[in-house]
């Protein structure tokens, strides 16, 4: 009668054939179970890009292209889907607003919330986390001006819509009247896709939020900055929330909560990048960094 | 636990305000009165019958299901009719049982309804099914990480066994075993029998890339599941399926799935059970994490500890369906009823 360890091995067999670069073979050898710092293996890893940057004990900051990198390999090699990540990053942007904006802490009489969605994927997570910060106890409201024609952007929209999230169809004219209506602002204009020059409509929109003075909780980037270098005229936001690693552009990141995001990275993928994440805490989906 | 759907009767008004109207309304989550510890009972539209005063009062025996968990169980009252008891579990030195809540016997969301309920989420709300299963795997996995939390478990290595079957019950257990893998747990998958759907393929593939093996076969001799494992998530049948054991491979497993000694955590349905009528022989979780809404069988459910997982619900899904979910607190998507 073969032990349960023989089992496990004839189990193992089959598993799919692996990639190469793993720190652990098959079995239940050391690492797993024991040390919850996925990343940290022994130096059989490929370096990719630059070196580190700085971080709270070596996590890494991504360059744009890496960013594209890491996202294309997550859709073609291990076939996530854009909304089964989205729902997850949008979660983890409401939870990171809940622990970092509790809804008593509004000085505002509700906990109003304006979520201002670019129209890339930046937009997209920006409508699964309003959504999500409904269910959580916040009173969100969307500006949405550019819409992409794909199912998973109308689906979004309705979900959100029939959540009676309202859509504004303009938006505030004065960053005051932002001011005295909201007590937060979301910002998920723009990504780590964004190059180049802002096109309307949110060319004005930034201007108006640069003068903002409630906090402002961008998703990723904040919008408007280069996604490695940084603006240093641009938007200041207050909260962070970087999604699977964070990128160089938060080096330059000077608000209060710069918050990790994305809890979804295989193992695999965090070590073929060296992406140094620490731990999460429990089953939280967001760490908060600084 | 109180679902009450009675349909065609009117129903008095809420004490909070239900429609926002054309500005943005006080959100519902935060408003709702303070509801004690698992399900408030709505005005039943028939009086409910007394609570029986004290201990066995159904002429039936009552066997209670062979398992062995690691504190001594009482030996567990049959529910009188209609009226659904829970055991709680005994605390250290053998405490009696708390006296039980009495739940009024109204029905809970039959399986049609449940179906419907999917509908309406995939059709009028257009949410993906990716999407849908998206949530409710990682829920089930954040109620097992609650169940049975890492530094609880027996094992020296946090193994948990997640079998899968053919359908959507199977994917969302595969979604389950992926979040279990990045919340440290290391699970082992069984799926037999692969859907040849090519959304479900993808979450395969998820799990194959997050080092998750997959069995080759499952162990007819349940020592060795019960030596390898700390729990055995059950993922096999779910709401949709037909009562009775089933084809193969579900069968089987079924068969071996009853006669474990470790806890099993059943997504949605025990698989096995008839959604509304509930098992009778089939197999007996220690856990049960109801999606959306608690199925008209988890009446019958006799074990430990009975998560629901419908906190993304969208308010009107849940006035539609007359659900009366619990508070969710802070930021969780599952709560313990």
């Amino acid at each position: 009668m073969p032990g349960p360890r023989a089992l496990l091995g004839l189990g193992l067999l089959v598993a799919a054939a692996r990639a190469g670069g793993r720190c652990r073979g098959w079995g239940w050898g050391r690492g797993w179970g024991q040390g919850r710092e996925w990343g940290r293996c022994p130096p059989r890893r490929t370096m990719h890009g630059p070196s580190a940057g700085p971080g709270p004990k070596g996590l890494r900051f991504l360059g744009q292209e890496e960013a594209q990198a890491i996202d294309q390999e997550l859709f073609t090699e291990y076939k996530f889907s854009v909304d089964q990540l989205m729902e997850l990053a949008g979660l983890s942007c409401a939870t990171a607003i809940a622990k970092a904006y509790p809804p008593s802490s509004f000085t505002t009489s509700q906990p109003a919330v304006l979520v201002v969605c670019g129209p890339g994927n930046n937009g997209g997570d920006g409508l699964v986390c309003a959504r999500h910060l409904k269910m959580f106890g916040y009173l969100p409201t969307v500006y949405y001006p550019k819409r992409p024609s794909k199912p998973l952007f109308e689906g979004l929209t309705i979900q959100c819509e029939k959540m009676d999230i309202p859509f504004l169809p303009e938006f505030p004219a004065e960053a005051a009247f932002i001011d005295e209506l909201y007590g937060l602002v979301v910002d998920a204009i723009f990504g780590f896709s964004f190059k180049g020059a802002v096109r309307e409509p949110f060319g004005s929109i930034l201007s108006t939020l640069e003068r903002v003075t409630v906090p402002i909780a961008s998703i990723d980037i904040p919008s408007g900055w280069d996604v490695e270098k940084g603006k240093a005229d641009g938007l200041q936001p207050d909260m962070l929330i970087s999604l699977t690693a964070p990128k160089k552009a938060a080096t330059h990141f000077a608000g209060r909560y710069h918050f990790l995001g994305g809890r979804f990275v295989p193992p695999a993928l965090q070590e073929k990048y060296a992406l140094n994440l620490p731990a999460y805490p429990g089953t939280d989906c967001v760490l908060q960094l600084t | 636990m109180c679902f009450s759907h009675v349909p065609g009767k009117s129903r008095p008004p809420p004490p909070y305000p239900t429609s926002p109207g054309a500005l943005p309304g006080p959100c519902l989550a935060r408003i709702q009165p303070p509801r004690p510890r698992g399900w408030a009972p709505k005005r039943a539209s028939r009086a409910c019958p007394p609570p029986r005063a004290t201990g066995r009062a159904h002429p039936e025996p009552y066997e209670p299901p062979a398992r062995s968990l690691s504190a001594p169980r009482p030996p567990a009252q049959r529910p009188g009719d209609g009226a659904v008891s829970q055991i709680l579990p005994v605390g250290g030195g053998g405490h009696p049982c708390p006296p039980r809540a009495h739940w009024c016997p109204l029905p809970l969301p039959s399986k049609a309804e449940a179906e419907a309920i999917e509908k309406e989420l995939l059709e009028d709300y257009r949410f993906g099914r990716q999407q849908l299963i998206e949530i409710w795997g990682h829920a089930c996995a954040v109620a097992v990480t609650k169940a049975f939390p890492l530094p609880s478990l027996p094992r020296k290595q946090p193994t948990v066994l997640v079998v899968c079957g053919p359908a959507q019950n199977g994917a969302i257990g595969l979604v389950c075993a992926r979040h279990l893998r990045s919340f440290d747990y290391e699970p082992t998958i069984f799926y037999p029998k692969r859907s040849p759907d090519p959304l479900y393929r993808d979450f395969t593939t998820q799990c194959e890339k997050m080092d998750i093996p997959f069995l080759s076969y499952l162990p007819t001799e349940v020592q060795l599941i019960n030596d390898a494992y700390n729990a055995v998530v059950d993922a096999v049948l779910g709401a949709e399926a037909e009562a009775g054991e089933g084809r193969e491979p579900c069968a089987a497993i079924l068969a071996t799935l009853k006669h474990i000694r470790i806890p099993i955590v059943s997504l949605d349905v025990p698989s096995g059970w008839d959604a509304e009528s509930g098992g009778s022989g089939g197999i007996s979780p220690d856990v049960l994490v109801s999606l959306a809404a608690p199925k008209e069988c988890a009446r019958r459910f006799l074990g430990r500890q009975h998560f629901v997982a419908g906190r993304f619900l969208p308010y009107d899904v849940q006035k539609k369906f007359e659900l009366n979910p619990p508070e969710y607190p802070g930021t969780e998507c599952v709560v313990a009823l």
